[in-house]
């Protein structure tokens, strides 16, 4: 028996949202988040003289309706800026010293008219002041907070219909809401009452962020005081939870949602003991949901439920709640619940099982709809389909196709990687328990590994025509799944995920059946194909009869062996697409197995290498890109149809595409690959290594992309350090003698560097007007600095030209010229030219961004004001 | 009750960046996946999170639509299906297709190039995002699903920009995404547009929702030509005067609209001052506008086999060196809003020479150099110098939107139910949306971002009609009419999922039943102590000199009939002197009926004596 035991998620799935910038708040214009997260706290952000003398005559300009009105990102940005000022200077000061703030506030107050945009800006750079209590008790002496926020204040306004106003009004106050001298304020104005209107808000983002608020406040009343009873809540906060209550038993289903998301935040986020009392008081209210039919606001149910689970609130009473969620909800939310669940640390084995029951339950029923009883064992077979699973797979193609690709990405976030956790296996057919496994813990799972592949293969069968229902439900779902490509790609990765545990010999020799026949189908779309390789990548990798990764087993071998036609076949496909994804597969193909001799020989006899040279001429660079991947990789491991003839030309073929292929893509390929050979010492390259780098760099120093630059900053790099040995290595010739480390290398070391005019390369390189090739290029030098010490630069030799005209060069590159070429430098003027470059404050200049001035607040700042000045007619032009 | 529901994640109310949600008849479809230039940070993404909460967004949409290769509209696609995960299809027209890569992958360069915004999607996502891409050509009705169909129509604007129709039963939503009303002089229609037409065009689809760009909401532009002679003029005087001309642009879109212009110019004046464009675009501009030649207009179309149009005489590509070359010249440079690369180390090399000039043919956003001179700075700080620009600084907009009477021309040509405008500005939308509500009587809206609007929709079920049916109104002597709509009464019958019409003998004939009739009657009471049968004369008399186009009859059992009306008349043996009239009537003589009731209750006129 296989078992394996659910481990906590390290980290949400690449196919799970990250939690909702929605918490952090975003304009109701669609502006940006409050949260400054993308503002680095850099020292030049500071409050400085320029910016503080800049100040008051933007405070003018936003006071002035008059004035055009600067967009939205810049208001954004100047929020961004004072946020971060405050976070690293005292509020009050800032505010003190600059007084055209708090007149700004004031102006909004008394202007009727003010703009949208401005009232919005103001009510936020208030609560971002107001947020330190000093700075709130200095606002709120002219009772400007109250004006602000209250309801004679922005409420009460024409502009309070704006979204963006709401949204601002609701960020301002979150902002400040973080003292209780904040409290008394939220009262004053009735915040409360606001905010519970706001939860139903037209806005997404107001609505959303007013829930964000409500947790905020709530979780601001508690703070400090001691948790007792239901009826002990702070009054505000007692406000908020009967609120909540309420909502909970009320029949509209936007109102228990939206309590429902208020409630999950703030278990998140609730002092313990207080959250012990909400859950007590607001735990037969969430029961009775579910009593409701339909159960509303499901998903904000499941949320909430999963939320709590994971809390220090969760009592074990509380399992009953979720095995009963788990049979009330539909298939398509009872389903995340489940993953939930089996996520979870500690639960009992019976609430496991029956949430892997759901999970499996959409599959058992695609199994049983092919299998004729008595089959092999199939999933769930005691278990009869629910009728909602039932029901989902038998409606329309829409649903099915849905359920079966949610539960299908549900188990393979639960697939236990290869090696972890398996202690051994009661299923028939599966593979021998691990030695090494660790003992079965009591309420360990099984993980059906067996009949979810037999499953897997039977869904893509259903998908491709290929497998006979049973049962004439079995047909309606046959006809459902029939080249549905949604579920192909899903079941696919699911197939590739089930790679990494065991399974019966003959399963394995079904799913490599399955593949080669997606493989192989005219049917299979672009996106099908692509997962097929992928799968097929991940089961060649991890198959069970290869003694390790890079080695082959008969089957394997033979699987490999059966692809090549399929592979050689897509590699003529007419779509980019499929010949992008064939030439992708054989470099890794050719990666992992380029050495085994069964591989070798079987590709040498299909056509493939040729094939894939042909593609170096692919009217789609993406496609030229990969065959130069895949033709790299194969020469590296000498398989070409004719070894001798391809060791000359390849290299030239690589250079041509450098020199003359209009995209970037090939280009870039071609001197990774030439990178690639010189590192591996290819033997191409390695009879006139310095002629073939001379050549690419001389190339690549004319290429129009950066990216070919800064990869041809990698080659030197790699030349360099293969002219010059490894840092402290003896010489080959003296390897057997024993002695002290070799000394650092003399100018004369660096003379083959000069004849490849590697020096003319990463000179220019060093003012290259792409920041990232000017930065390789100075890490390149200051490594070279570093192997040859300190030391007096030798006298030039040969007719080179002199150190200073050399400076005088690189003075002229560093002001934007292109200048004439070096010619050929010596060892000597190199040596002296670069002692004499202060590589390191170069280094830092580089460090910095390209636009770290435009985007500095001075910058900033001037740019607002004088957008002011002429805006007209291009402020709302675009592309 | 069915409904379309539309919430912009972007493009409500601004022009920030487009990603608008539609809901159509339970399909969720997301319209263009745009970028916030504005923004260095994640701000530049719409927020997907609003969508799904905790979701998976693959389980969520049934598919994805890009109108057209801008950043604006395009930008956060690999962010889209490679960081969050949307694994579902994505479709958009084979130019964009090809030309948005190339777009994605330079405003990747120059996002890595900066320091800080190292988290940014890679070249393998981009070209994995395009794998997920599947391409369609206009007028192609391509099935999403069994039930979601979508149409391309031509937009203009740029090459491969398309308007998209989505259809989920009877219920359809168009989205024109940017598109133009005026004519270009390098694209043109696709092949299948009516003739002529060299500028967007839809058919009269009569959709639920039109959702339109309305960046030009509140003007009518002044003539392209007037503008491109503008143009000319300036950069003529500076090439004259000795001075260079910098021209930043994008990769691909208005640029090869400005080259050809300027080649025709230099041809035509027989100019001899050199053209550069940067960065290989001639090229690659070549390769997609030949491999895309219906895309681009009949006179292109036409000269292609004497001449390409895209292989400039007069414009070279340009190289590094050339930029301290003595002389006058013109360079087209990569990025257009002079935030890094090329284009900006030209102009620092330019800018301190007051003959020469920097042309801005496009919007730059704020923190790029291009937006400070358009602002009027002329002293700039860089690489740690001050930078004073003394050269000509001018802004021509190119962009290529419809204007207010070109959005109002293209409703009209689809004419829509309602119509919704995005991409443009709050108070430029409140000036169009009355225009519309006003002109076309249709309910217009604006949503901001964030902001959904619900809009109900009636079901319409198609009818089969049968021929028998058809041919019994045609004797009637009634001949059809597109214009008008008719009633018709018939039996429906609803057999397999489908519905006709027949009429009621064919009805009971299929489904093998028996006809019963159903007939409304009543009584009137009338004092009258005549006999019978001359009470009925009376009745017979009275019907007939009031309802004279009528056909009254009196029957031989003692009844009266008008037309299905049958009137008996009975004694009640207890009271002689009273006689009861029985009105009975079929649903069909409803009206006639109760007329006849009522007016037989008034009573009978005195006989003469």
């Amino acid at each position: 028996m296989l078992v394996v035991r659910f481990l906590p998620p390290s980290r949400a799935p690449s196919s799970t949202l990250p939690q909702p910038r929605a918490a952090q708040e975003r304009g109701g214009t669609g502006g940006g988040a409050s949260s400054a997260e993308g503002t680095k706290r850099e020292p030049h952000l500071a409050m400085d003289r320029e910016c503080a003398q800049l100040l008051p005559a933007l405070c003018t300009l936003l006071a002035d309706p008059g004035q055009p009105l600067v967009d939205d990102t810049c208001l954004e940005k100047l929020l961004d800026w004072f946020r971060t000022v405050t976070e690293t200077e005292p509020s009050l000061l800032v505010l003190k010293e600059n007084p055209c703030l708090t007149e700004l506030l004031l102006h909004t107050l008394k202007l009727q008219d003010t703009s949208a945009r401005v009232l919005s800006f103001s009510l936020r750079l208030a609560g971002i002041f107001a947020a330190q209590e000093d700075c709130f008790q200095y606002l709120q002496q002219g009772q400007l907070l109250l004006g602000l926020f209250g309801v004679a204040g922005a409420q009460g306004r024409p502009a309070w219909t704006i979204p963006g106003v709401r949204s601002g009004w609701v960020q301002g106050m979150c902002s400040l809401a973080q003292h209780p001298s904040a409290l008394q304020l939220l009262d004053d104005c009735g915040a409360v009452d606001t905010i519970f209107s706001l939860q139903g808000d037209p806005s997404l983002f107001v609505a959303s962020a007013a829930g964000q608020l409500l947790v905020h406040v709530l979780v601001l009343a508690v703070q400090g005081t001691a948790a007792g009873q239901p009826l002990d809540w702070p009054p505000c906060a007692r406000r908020i939870v009967s609120h909540l209550e309420n909502a909970l038993c009320s029949p509209a289903a936007p109102q228990v949602t939206r309590a429902l998301n208020v409630l999950t935040s703030l278990f998140g986020r609730c002092p313990g003991p207080w959250a012990q009392v909400l859950w007590a008081q607001l735990r037969a209210p969430v029961a009775r949901l579910l009593e409701r039919e339909p159960v509303p606001a499901a998903h904000s149910l499941v949320d909430l439920l999963l939320g709590v689970a994971r809390s220090p609130v969760f009592r074990s009473s509380d399992h009953a709640l979720l095995a009963q969620a788990l049979s009330q909800l539909g298939p398509t939310h009872a389903g995340p619940l489940a993953l939930g669940i089996l996520k979870l640390h500690s639960s009992p084995q019976a609430l496991r099982t029956q949430a892997l029951g759901v999970l499996l339950q959409p599959l058992a029923y695609v199994l049983k709809a092919a299998v004729q009883p008595p089959g092999a064992p199939g999933l769930l077979d005691a278990v009869a389909g629910s009728p909602g699973v039932v029901d989902a797979l038998l409606g329309s193609k829409s649903s099915c196709a849905g359920l079966l690709c949610q539960s299908l990405a549900h188990l393979e976030e639960l697939q236990p990687p290869a090696g972890v956790a398996w202690v051994g296996t009661d299923l028939p057919g599966a593979g021998a328990p691990s030695p090494s496994a660790p003992a079965e813990p009591t309420d360990a799972l099984t993980w059906p590994q067996a009949p979810l592949l037999r499953a897997v293969v039977t869904m893509l069968r259903f998908c491709n025509g290929s497998a006979a229902p049973a049962s004439s439900a079995g047909g309606r779902l046959c006809g459902t799944l029939a080249g549905c490509a949604r579920v192909q790609r899903a079941a696919l990765g699911f197939l590739g995920a089930l790679s990494q545990g065991a399974g019966p010999q003959e399963l394995v020799t079904q799913v490599f059946a399955i593949l080669l026949e997606y493989l192989e189908s005219p049917e299979s779309s672009p996106t099908v194909l692509r997962k097929t390789f992928q799968s097929a990548l991940q089961w060649l990798l991890h198959c069970p009869d290869a003694p390790s990764s890079c080695a082959l087993g008969p089957q394997t071998q033979l699987f490999l062996t059966e692809l090549l036609p399929g592979l050689r076949k897509r590699l003529c496909s007419p779509c980019w697409e499929v010949r992008d994804s064939a030439l992708e597969f054989l470099t890794q193909l050719t990666r992992h197995w380029g050495g085994q001799a069964g591989f070798r020989q079987a590709l040498l006899a299909s056509e493939v290498p040729e094939l894939a040279e042909q593609l170096l001429q692919d009217p789609e660079s993406y496609v030229r890109a990969s065959a130069v991947a895949a033709v790299g990789q194969l020469s590296i491991r000498g398989l070409h149809a004719s070894p001798e003839a391809q060791q000359e030309r390849l290299p030239a073929e690589l250079l041509r595409i450098l020199s003359a292929d209009s995209e970037g893509f090939p280009r870039r390929a071609a001197v990774r690959v030439l990178t690639e050979w010189l590192r591996d010492g290819h033997a191409g390259l390695a009879e006139d290594a310095e002629r073939l780098v001379a050549r690419v760099l001389g190339a690549a120093g004319r290429d129009l992309d950066w990216e070919v630059r800064a990869q041809a900053v990698e080659l030197a790099l790699v030349f360099l350090a293969q002219t010059l040995g490894p840092p402290g290595a003896r010489r080959p010739s003296a390897e057997a003698a024993p002695g002290p480390p070799r000394p650092p290398p003399g100018p004369e070391a660096l003379r083959p560097l000069c004849r490849a005019q590697v020096f003319e390369f990463v000179f220019r390189a060093l003012f290259d007007c792409d920041r990232p090739v000017a930065r390789k290029s100075c890490d390149l030098l200051l490594v070279l600095g570093a192997r040859l010490g300190p030391g007096s630069p030798g006298e030039p030799v040969g007719g080179g030209p002199s150190p200073a005209s050399v400076e005088a060069a690189l003075q002229g590159w560093r002001a934007g010229g292109q200048g004439q070429p070096l010619g050929a430098l010596g060892p000597e003027a190199v040596v002296a030219v670069l002692r004499a470059l202060d590589l390191d404050g170069l280094q830092a200049t580089l460090a910095e961004s390209s636009d770290h001035v435009e985007k500095s607040p001075q910058s900033l700042l001037q740019d607002m004001l004088a957008t002011g000045g002429v805006l007209g007619d291009n402020q709302a032009d675009c592309y | 009750m069915p409904e379309i529901r539309v919430t912009p994640l972007g493009a409500g109310q601004d022009v920030g960046r487009s990603c608008i949600l539609v809901s159509i008849a339970g399909k969720n479809i997301m319209l263009d996946c745009g970028m916030h230039m504005g923004f260095n940070d994640d701000r530049r993404f719409p927020d997907f999170s609003y969508i799904t909460q905790n979701g998976r967004l693959t389980d969520f949409l049934d598919c994805v639509i890009i109108s057209h290769f801008h950043l604006d509209h395009c930008g956060a696609l690999p962010y889209l299906s490679e960081m969050v995960g949307y694994d579902g299809p994505i479709y958009m027209t084979h130019p964009t297709q090809a030309i948005c890569p190339i777009l994605l992958e330079d405003y990747r360069k120059l996002a890595v190039d900066r320091k800080g915004e190292a988290n940014f999607f890679t070249s393998q996502m981009v070209k994995d995002c395009m794998k997920k891409v599947v391409a369609v050509h206009l007028h192609q009705t391509v099935q999403v699903d069994d039930e979601l169909e979508i149409k391309a129509y031509y937009a203009g604007h740029v090459l491969g920009a398309a308007m998209f129709q989505i259809r989920v039963g009877s219920e359809s939503v168009v989205y024109t995404g940017d598109y133009n009303m005026t004519p270009d002089r390098h694209l043109g229609s696709a092949l299948a547009c009516p003739p002529l037409s060299r500028a967007a065009w839809i058919d009269k689809c009569r959709p639920n929702l039109l959702i339109t760009e309305s960046t030009y909401a509140t003007t009518i532009r002044d003539s392209k030509r007037c503008r491109e002679r503008d143009f000319l003029k300036k950069v003529h005087e500076a090439v004259e005067r000795g001075g260079k001309v910098l021209i930043p642009v994008f990769a691909l879109g208005r640029a090869q609209e400005l080259c050809i212009l300027l080649e025709t110019f230099w041809e035509r004046m027989d100019l001899k001052a050199p053209i550069y464009f940067s960065t290989g675009l001639t090229e690659k501009a070549n390769h997609y506008y030949k491999l895309f030649i219906t895309w681009t207009n009949q006179k292109i179309r036409k000269t292609f086999v004497q001449r390409n149009m895209f292989e400039f005489k007069h414009i070279k590509a340009f190289d590094r060196a050339f930029a301290d070359n003595p002389g006058p010249m013109v360079v087209f440079a990569t990025p257009g809003m002079l935030h890094a690369g090329q284009s900006l180390q030209i102009f620092r090399k330019w800018a301190g020479n007051e003959k020469n000039m920097v042309i801005m043919p496009g919007y730059c956003v704020q923190g790029t150099v291009g937006h400070k001179i358009l602002s009027g700075q002329r002293k700039l700080e860089m690489e740690g110098r001050q930078l004073e620009v003394k050269m000509q600084v001018e802004y021509m907009s190119f962009s290529a939107h419809a204007d207010a009477k070109g959005i109002m021309q293209l409703a009209r040509q689809a004419e829509p139910d309602n119509v919704l405008l995005v991409h443009g500005e709050a108070k430029k939308m409140e000036f169009l949306k009355q225009k519309m509500e006003q002109e076309l009587r249709v309910s217009c809206f604006m949503p901001a971002n964030g902001e959904t609007v619900t809009l109900p929709t009636s079901p319409s079920i198609p009818v089969g009609i049968s021929l028998g049916l058809l041919k019994r109104e045609m004797a009637q002597g009634l001949l059809p009419d597109a214009k008008r709509p008719r009633l018709l009464h018939g039996t429906l019958v609803m057999k397999d999922s489908t519905f006709r019409l027949v009429s009621s003998e064919q009805a009971l004939k299929e489904l093998g039943l028996a006809e019963h009739q159903l007939r409304f009657t009543c009584r009137v009471h009338l004092h009258d102590a005549r006999k019978e049968q001359e009470t009925v004369m009376r009745v017979y008399s009275h019907l007939k000199s009031i309802l004279k186009d009528r056909c009254v009859q009196h029957l031989p059992d003692g009844s009266v009939t008008v037309e299905s009306v049958l009137v008996q008349t009975t004694t009640p043996s207890e009271d002689p002197s009273t006689k009861v009239l029985l009105v009975s009537w079929t649903y069909q003589d409803e009206e006639l009926g109760s007329y006849l009731t009522s007016l037989l209750k008034k009573g009978l006129p005195q006989a003469p004596s």
